[in-house]
């Protein structure tokens, strides 16, 4: 190994949230990454409670379709039934405000100022999910006779989500001033990621319910690894540089922004061959309008032409869309569209949460290798390309980029597994801890929503140069990317299709 | 730190670098091994089968 000193190192979380005030405390407690473990593991735990006979989380609100606002919200849990909505509703704006300015303080936020940018984030998001949930939007066919209406739109729940992307472009692209005052708490990274944490519980269970269909996943994931960084980021990185003329600073980031996961791949790359700091931010910027761009058409396409091979579906949203805020929302929207649909058309109702963990578990084993793909470039641009005497290399700089939301996930995962199979007789309590953690999880979604419209400024896509980089971004993305990824996702996973309800 | 209009200058006058050896080797290499490992574990995951 060549005496070469340690890349600079590089925040794993946004670029927004890396140029926020500089966090007072070091370790474990100062990122994002870090916080969304701790935030994620905090629910996960106290929902777990109900495998003991302690229901801990069960007053936390659970959006349901509605035709009358007042039954729009119940608590999650049978056992408080009781409970009045508008206090479920409170109780759950409460402990995610006071959990998220636990965090913050220690991220270096002012609290005041935080809570009160969150509160608007937050409440702008839960109406948006909670409009969502109207029945006229968001009623499956099967439902429509119980309701008493004659149609719907048929989109699920989840069009929450869409609505409060749009929500979050409007307030983005029209009031700029909003947008920077709502700056302090947009952080759709860390909201993802703890919704991530979170979410491997509910995993967990299903996983419980088909171990072979989840190792599936699993191998697939793995093949993404080989998909975006051995043959995307070498595709994108000679395009730019030869047809492009992109210079060695930029094509690194952009293939990375391109290829791998978005913004923190770019940022990492740029430290790993020493690109200045400006150079992948503003790679960045473009990676996050892509992905909303991508957000708001690959679920649909997906539902159009892939509604009767699920899973392919599910894998090809972790492999195009290069955020992972978009590509686990988009993965939670073929989910919903897809069942919407093939219960429409084929009168089969697929369990929830399979495609979607195809989509977040190829995602994060992209997410993994991060680090080491920083790793590779740095040794090659420091022992090739950039020679500096006296640098050295350590491997400390891959565990700086390993991305630790995905500690938090695997851990939950396994946990909820590994009880699911040992004591079937848990299974139940299991599904409602995980019900009572997707609560606040698809709070998380909603705001991650929001808040990457919010930072998404298509006014950039106007900027001098910023074409250039564009084009490189759409020659790659819609010329191979999402074709590859999708001739790979059908290889792996035609004819496989999630678990039926009832079945 | 260079400023947004100075980089997005910057991108629009870009003069071209040639590509170095080790930027081929690079991409060559990394391609040829990822369509190899690709074909391995597209057999291993037929031969395993899709574990439904």
């Amino acid at each position: 190994m060549p005496a070469v000193e340690a890349p600079r190192s590089a925040p794993t979380s946004d670029a927004a949230g890396a140029a926020r005030v500089a966090a007072p405390v070091p370790g474990m407690l100062a990122s994002e990454d870090w916080w969304s473990v701790w935030l994620g593991l905090g629910v996960f735990l106290l929902s777990i409670g109900v495998l003991v006979g302690v229901d801990l989380l069960g007053w936390a609100a659970k959006s349901q379709v509605w035709l009358s606002p007042a039954s729009s919200v119940i608590p999650v849990s049978p056992a408080y039934a009781s409970v009045p909505s508008v206090v479920s509703i409170l109780a759950t704006y409460v402990f995610l405000l006071v959990a998220t300015s636990i965090g913050a303080k220690f991220l270096g936020a002012a609290v005041a100022r935080f809570a009160a940018s969150f509160t608007v984030v937050y409440w702008v998001s839960y109406g948006c999910w909670v409009s969502g949930h109207f029945a006229y939007i968001a009623a499956t066919p099967d439902k429509l006779g119980a309701l008493g209406i004659g149609w719907s739109m048929n989109l699920t729940g989840e069009a929450g989500f869409v609505l409060a992307l749009v929500a979050g472009l409007l307030v983005g692209n029209v009031f700029p001033r909003g947008a920077a005052w709502l700056a302090v708490a947009a952080r759709p990274e860390w909201y993802i990621k703890t919704a991530i944490v979170i979410m491997g519980a509910a995993l967990g269970v299903k996983a419980a319910e088909a171990t072979g269909l989840a190792g599936a996943v699993v191998f697939r994931g793995l093949c993404a690894i080989v998909e975006a960084y051995l043959i995307y980021w070498a595709l994108v990185y000679y395009i730019a540089r030869r047809y492009f003329g992109f210079s060695r600073e930029w094509a690194a980031p952009l293939a990375a922004g391109v290829s791998i996961c978005g913004v923190s791949a770019a940022i990492a790359v740029g430290a790993a061959i020493r690109a200045r700091p400006a150079v992948p931010i503003m790679v960045s910027s473009l990676v996050v309008i892509f992905a909303v761009v991508e957000l708001l058409l690959l679920p649909f396409v997906a539902q159009t032409f892939l509604y009767r091979e699920p899973m392919v579906a599910g894998a090809w949203m972790g492999l195009a869309v290069k955020t992972d805020g978009a590509a686990v929302a988009s993965g939670a929207m073929v989910d919903a569209l897809i069942r919407a649909k093939a219960l429409a058309v084929q009168g089969v109702e697929y369990k929830e949460g399979w495609m979607l963990m195809a989509a977040t578990t190829t995602k994060m084993f992209i997410d993994v290798f991060i680090g080491v793909w920083a790793l590779v470039l740095a040794i090659v641009w420091c022992t090739r390309i950039d020679r500096r005497p006296g640098e050295r290399i350590g491997f400390a700089s891959v565990w700086d980029r390993f991305p630790k939301f995905v500690l938090g996930y695997v851990t939950t995962f396994v946990v909820l597994l590994a009880i699911c199979v040992w004591r079937p007789d848990l299974r139940a309590a299991g599904g409602l801890a995980s019900e009572e953690g997707t609560s606040f999880r698809v709070l998380l979604f909603a705001m991650t929503f929001f808040t990457i419209g919010l930072a998404s400024n298509f006014k950039k896509l106007r900027e001098e140069g910023i074409v250039r980089l564009a084009a490189v971004y759409v020659v790659s993305l819609f010329g191979f990317i999402i074709w590859i990824g999708l001739f790979i996702s059908w290889i792996f996973f035609r004819g496989i299709t999630p678990p039926i309800v009832g079945g | 730190m260079p400023d947004k209009p100075d980089l997005s200058r910057e991108l629009s006058r870009m003069e071209a670098e040639p590509l170095l050896d080790i930027e081929k080797k690079l991409v060559a290499g990394s391609l040829i091994l990822g369509v190899l490992l690709l074909v391995i574990l597209g057999w291993l995951a037929s031969w395993i089968g899709r574990g439904v």
